[in-house]
């Protein structure tokens, strides 16, 4: 597995496409957290889920965590779970890029 | 060696930060907590937080406001968790948030080891009412001095550790 994180519209999509052709690429892991949480899934556990079912699978991600903490619980408690999700993919990958500018750093 | 521990929400910042602390040898450790319950999602943030910390031997000292009350042992290691609820309790509940930086400077000069986790709230694009920009004009200033104070400053990404200074921590 191998993660591409960055703000929003950072080049983490495009790049994983274009360095991993013909792997199975899932874009917008944070929408797919939020989704899980919608289903009622523990964000971890969904996490862990797609790390046994998807483990040669490229995911990217918008990081939404860095604002001041929504008033609103229900998305207070998504920016949360998709953090807590993302560790275990960080954990999971064998490689992490971070996006800023549509430069990629890898941090793992 | 005083480390400035930073991330977004829910990236793993507390957990690395702990195992920061519990890569020094265990000379009283001591946990600073500002954090102050008042619903039952606060509840539950601490129930979560006590359980990570259970069995690594710290001592939990509240204090939501005025730091320099907190008195520590010579020798130990201390995690102040977090800058942007000490600030908030500061500037929102009758305190002083002039006190913390010099209260921190102290701290840090009584005890060994001084790990304080703060939070990267700089990112969302959204203008706040009044008090909200001015409290994260402040956060951000505290931030930037603490860094300048702080041996090692460790930003973590989603459980990964990035160092902006200093040098990495075998942790």
């Amino acid at each position: 597995m191998k993660l591409y994180i960055g703000g929003i519209c950072q080049g983490q999509e495009e790049l994983a496409r274009k360095d991993n052709p013909g792997a199975e690429i899932l874009i917008g892991f944070h929408e797919s957290v939020r989704e899980a949480l919608s289903r009622g899934e523990d964000p971890r556990a969904f996490a862990q889920r797609i790390c046994g079912e998807k483990p040669d699978s490229v995911i990217t991600a918008d990081e939404v965590g860095a604002g001041i903490v929504p008033i609103d619980a229900g998305e207070r408690a998504y920016r949360e779970a998709v953090g807590r999700a993302l560790c275990v993919i960080a954990q999971f990958s064998r490689e992490v890029w971070r996006f800023t500018c549509g430069i990629g750093v890898r941090i793992k | 060696m005083i480390a400035l521990v930073t991330g977004g929400s829910g990236c793993g910042k507390s957990t690395w930060a702990e195992k920061l602390v519990s890569s020094f040898p265990d000379e009283g450790r001591v946990y600073i907590a500002t954090m102050q319950v008042y619903d039952e999602e606060s509840v539950r943030r601490v129930a979560r937080h006590r359980e990570q910390r259970a069995g690594k031997g710290f001592e939990t000292v509240e204090c939501p406001k005025d730091l320099a009350k907190v008195q520590v042992k010579p020798g130990s290691t201390v995690l102040l968790e977090d800058i942007p609820n000490l600030l908030a309790n500061e500037m929102f509940d009758g305190g002083d948030t002039d006190r913390i930086l010099p209260a921190i400077r102290d701290l840090s000069e009584a005890c060994r080891h001084l790990i304080i986790v703060t939070n990267d709230v700089f990112r969302d694009g959204i203008i706040y009412p009044g008090s909200t920009q001015e409290y994260i004009r402040r956060l951000a200033g505290l931030n930037r001095n603490i860094a300048c104070l702080a041996d090692t400053v460790c930003e973590v990404v989603y459980s990964i550790p990035v160092i902006l200074k200093g040098e990495m921590p075998c942790v």
